[in-house]
């Protein structure tokens, strides 16, 4: 008879699904960390992707004369040029419903009627996106601006182009003698319009057109004319800052900065002398200038092939223009042009052989690099979204797509101090928004994973002593009747919601630390004496007291005591104050220490989040040495160790893997708490380790910045690299504990 | 009063009146010994001296208090709460149960070696030099000699002179045993109690075990707690037979298994009962 070596039936089954079950329920854990990771990691990944520029399509403009000026639409739907003779012709780019790709959708004479026949545009300079100002042959000076709108009639999207008079039909009269400018710049806003020029009589004049109501619905304005003291002769370039504080006028090698503020008197503010090499058999000289976005930097390009960045800093001699940093354009050609885009720090470079390259200031990262057009192109304009190009070279309008989402984003400007405009000198600096349009970014997570580093040791600093301590006495001398009651109560705390624990911190016990600040210190000092001091009478006692008091309740002692310690603390403490501190430790510490004292600090922070991580501390610590095998203390007992060199040589020694886990656990929980570090820390991301001040930390700093953050943003892709960076922290902890618990566990683990 | 010499006491053939020992024979004298756990009795007015330099054995059946009466001897019970304790112990004609004795010096004379091997995790050596080192030996070449004195005396040093400094924890488990009765005689304890100490081990390593008892005694006076009468009868010099808390019989071996004076005696020791 055969004997059934399988089981058969329900047994089988239930042993079969039980395998199943278990086996799915650990892959889906598994796998539901990998997604995450990869998900992170998919948010994460543009920010790194470099720049793409690429060709999307080019047509022939029959011109018959040549082009100075060129421009897109928004939706890169429609471009258009501006030629000699003072045309302005719209080109369909996209196929739409009313008009082909490249046919011409508008040509307008933008001469005015004064014009004769031979009178052509000489040049046209551009300020911010649309605004062309038109200086032609007989010297007049007219402000278009080419306007599209979008129009649904048809059912689908067709952008219609228009120009605009932004200053009124007629020309503007810059020069009070009328004279001809060799250059001129502009910036303007709704109320305002700042000319400055260099008159063909070679006088350099500021010219201010103030709206009488508002530019936007009436060109009427005023108009008022300064002259500006010059000392030479020449002048190659002119820039006037869209907020029209400062012009840069450029002089051969020399750049003048003019301050425009004063409605009285225009004042050379500072002379920029870049550095130069002349001595070489190719002397260096300045090429080209262009203002960076935001209007506080300006960059200048020269014959070396390379473009400096300079800012206003504050020296001990007041501010001064600085050269902040260089970018290598090319080898051996100079740098003939430089476009900067409107709203960000990104800046593109020409050479005259045509090639370009994509830089942003602030990383300092180089972009792209490439070649577009055979040579220099006549005209060049960057989309006002800045993801894309409009060239025009030989006949030829070509139309470049550009992928450059995240440019101020680069590993070095995460990790290292980075030189913002306006700041003395580089630092490490995190400050995601402002209110301001024109404002930078910051994003250094320097500073907020040291927050992280600091509030996880401040906490651990308070936890571990009082945790460990707690977890021997609790493990090792309580009775076990105690023990049953002590051990789930701290436990329970774990349960504790933490924003409860923040709050109280933030609003409760940060007010209380900061006016019984020497009460804390003292407390540091009394609470240990106090219980050394009641151990020492208790061991004094004469036994037959001892004998009254259950050995269950003898640590009872201790409360009554260390609650008189604590309130004769907080009942010195501005006792204290009036000897020592003069009234009041806070002033004391600013004025007299010189040290920063916020309300939300770290003492606040620590204690707070300490009393989260206790319980996690406190319970493996607890487990641990509980679980050191008795026979191994009764074998050190019985070589006549006593308790204490039992537990010091035995028993801490046998737990230290499980001790050393317990501290890791505290230490990663206190790293990814969020809620007590939100509302206890006043969220200053500040690099600085004084206990007196506050911080931010990477959970917090998700928590609060996250549903700020536009979605897609530089902004939101890296709170999510912060997420990231978070994880891989805890990630390191952990492998870090397990590979040293492991060891210890190799080395330690009895039997 | 006549004294008797170590050398005499050791010689076999010289029986003991256990009744009647002269002073100088007695390593342990235990006097009308009650304990209790809680309320229930777990030993009944012992009374019993143990000789000097012989190997004194306590058998009897599980639960009969042999090896709380054994534990007393160094007050391990003290580590039980519940346990109370009425009766005197001496050793050297004084009371360990006295007002102010040291339990920590107590238990450096009086060493343990437990059912269970239980070597600390640390290396060999430190396991061997761990009682001397905790009375504040610090002295290199001291513990050094002590270690491999201590070692040579529990037949383990030829097995361990080349891993001194590996974990005790490699070690097998009748070496285990042996590096912990190493550990215990390296503080030179004169009494050494051994509680089952080959009750966890095989054969051959019970064997071993037994054949350093025997070496031990010319030492040490020893006090062993088994549950086999076998080892009884092949280590011990005395006998004690132990049952419900009671010592019921107390002579020297060959008497109390060739001829039992009672009758519970006989009953345990042809396998009657226990």
């Amino acid at each position: 008879m055969a004997i059934a070596l399988k089981s058969t039936g329900p047994r089988q089954l239930k042993n079969t699904l039980a395998r199943w079950l278990i086996t799915v329920g650990g892959i889906s854990v598994l796998f539901t960390l990998v997604l995450i990771f990869l998900y992170l990691l998919y948010v994460i990944k543009p920010i790194f992707e470099s720049a793409k520029v690429e060709p999307v399509g080019q047509f022939e403009i029959r011109s018959t004369s040549p082009i100075l000026s060129t421009g897109i639409d928004e939706l890169k739907e429609v471009a258009f040029q501006i030629n000699q003779q003072g045309e302005i012709n719209f080109y369909q780019l996209v196929k739409s419903a009313a008009h082909e790709k490249g046919s011409l959708v508008l040509s307008k004479n933008l001469l005015g009627d004064k014009s004769t026949d031979s009178t052509t545009l000489v040049n046209v300079v551009d300020s911010g996106v649309e605004n062309k100002l038109l200086l032609d042959s007989e010297g007049n000076v007219q402000l278009v601006a080419a306007k599209f709108f979008s129009n649904f009639d048809t059912g689908t999207r067709e952008i219609i182009p228009s120009v605009a008079y932004p200053l009124g039909e007629e020309y503007l009269e810059i020069d009070e003698n009328g004279v001809a400018f060799s250059q001129l710049s502009f910036g303007m806003d709704d109320e305002k319009a700042v000319f400055v020029g260099f008159t063909d009589d070679q006088r350099l004049i500021k010219t201010s057109l103030i709206a009488e109501d508002d530019f936007t619905y009436d060109s009427a304005y005023e108009t008022i004319y300064q002259e500006i003291d010059f000392p030479v002769d020449h002048i190659d370039e002119i820039l006037v800052t869209p907020d029209m504080a400062l012009a840069f006028v450029r002089s051969d090698n020399q750049v003048y900065v003019y301050d425009l503020d004063d409605e009285d008197v225009v004042e050379l503010k500072a002379t920029i002398i870049p550095a130069l090499e002349q001595s070489s058999t190719k002397p260096e000289h300045l090429t080209s200038m262009a203002l960076l976005s935001g209007s506080s930097s300006i960059l200048l390009g020269n014959s070396a092939g390379n473009v400096t960045q300079w800012f206003e800093v504050a020296t001990d001699n007041g501010r001064q223009f600085k050269k902040i940093r260089s970018f290598k354009v090319s080898d051996n050609e100079a740098v003939s042009a430089i476009y900067t885009e409107q709203f960000r720090k990104s800046f593109y470079t020409l050479t005259p052989s045509g090639s370009m390259g994509v830089f942003y200031t602030t990383s300092e990262a180089e972009l792209w690099r490439g070649q577009l057009t055979p040579k220099q192109p006549t005209a060049f304009a960057i989309s006002p979204r800045a993801d894309g190009l409009v060239v025009i070279e030989n006949d030829l309008l070509k139309i470049f797509s550009v992928k450059n989402e995240h440019p101020e984003v680069t590993w070095s400007a995460l990790w290292e101090e980075v030189w913002y405009e306006g700041y003395p000198e580089p630092e490490f600096i995190w400050q995601s928004t402002s209110g301001s349009d024109d404002f930078e970014g910051k994003f250094s997570l320097v500073p907020i994973s040291f927050g992280t580093m600091k509030a996880a040791m401040y906490a651990m600093m308070f936890a571990v002593p009082i945790a460990l301590s707690s977890a021997i006495y609790t493990a090792y001398f309580m009775t076990p009747g105690m023990r049953r009651k002590v051990k789930p109560t701290i436990e329970l705390m774990e349960a504790f919601p933490t924003v409860i624990l923040g709050f109280l911190a933030g609003l409760w016990l940060a007010p209380i630390i900061e006016d019984y600040l020497p009460a804390i210190a003292m407390l540091l000092i009394l609470l240990p004496i106090s219980v050394f001091v009641t151990a020492f009478a208790w061991h004094k006692l004469p036994k037959k007291i001892k004998a009254k008091v259950p050995e269950t309740w003898a640590p009872m002692i201790l409360i009554p005591v260390l609650i008189l310690a604590a309130s004769c603390a907080f009942l010195l403490s501005p006792v204290f104050e009036t000897m020592f501190f003069g009234g009041d430790v806070r002033q004391f510490i600013t004025n007299d220490l010189d040290i920063n004292f916020d309300q939300r600090n770290s003492l606040v922070v620590g204690i707070a989040m300490g009393f989260a991580v206790i319980p996690t501390i406190f319970t493996m610590a607890e487990d641990a040495i509980f679980s050191v095998p008795k026979h191994l203390t009764s074998g050190s007992l019985a070589l006549g160790a006593t308790q204490w060199q039992t537990l010091a040589k035995v028993v801490l020694l046998t737990a230290s893997p499980g001790i050393f886990s317990a501290v890791m656990m505290g230490l990663g929980r206190a790293v990814g708490e969020t809620m007590i570090v939100l509302m206890a820390t006043g969220n200053t991301p500040i690099l600085d380790w004084s206990i007196f001040q506050g911080m931010r930390t990477l959970a917090a700093n998700i928590a609060v910045e996250m549903p700020e953050s536009e979605v897609g943003s530089s902004h939101y892709r890296i709170l999510f690299l912060a997420a990231f960076v978070l994880f891989v922290f805890t990630f390191i902890f952990n492998t870090f504990a397990e590979l040293i618990r492991q060891r210890l566990r190799e080395k330690y683990s009895s039997l | 009063m006549i004294s008797v010499s170590p050398k005499i006491l050791l010689e076999p053939q010289v029986k003991l009146d256990l009744n009647n020992l002269a002073p100088e024979q007695v390593a342990l004298e235990i006097k009308n010994l009650n304990l209790y756990y809680g309320d229930k009795q777990a030993l009944q007015n012992i009374s019993m001296s143990i000789p000097k330099g012989q190997v004194t054995a306590f058998i009897g059946p599980s639960g009969c208090g042999k090896s709380t009466l054994l534990r007393c001897i160094n007050r391990m019970n003290d580590l039980i709460d519940t346990c109370k304790i009425e009766g005197e112990i001496n050793l050297h004609g004084e009371n360990i149960y006295g007002k102010h004795v040291d339990v920590a010096a107590l238990r450096r004379q009086v060493g343990m070696v437990f059912q269970r091997p239980n070597p600390f995790p640390k290396t060999i050596y430190e396991n061997v030099v761990y009682g001397l080192r905790i009375m504040g030996e610090n002295n290199r070449r001291v513990l050094d000699e002590a270690a491999e004195k201590s070692l040579r005396n529990a037949a383990l040093w030829n097995e361990v002179k080349d891993r001194l400094h590996d974990s005790a924890l490699g070690l097998s488990g009748g070496q285990q045993q042996r590096l912990v009765i190493a550990r215990a005689i390296a503080i030179k304890p004169e009494v050494l109690l051994l509680d089952e100490p080959t009750s966890a081990l095989d054969p051959i390593s019970t064997l071993t075990i037994e054949e350093l008892i025997n070496d031990l005694k010319k030492q040490f006076t020893v006090v062993i707690v088994t549950h086999n009468m076998q080892q009884a009868a092949r280590v011990s010099d005395q006998t004690a037979f132990m049952y419900m808390g009671d010592l019921i019989e107390y002579s020297d071996t060959n008497t109390l298994f060739t001829t039992p004076g009672k009758k519970q005696t006989e009953d345990y020791i042809t396998g009657r009962y226990g």
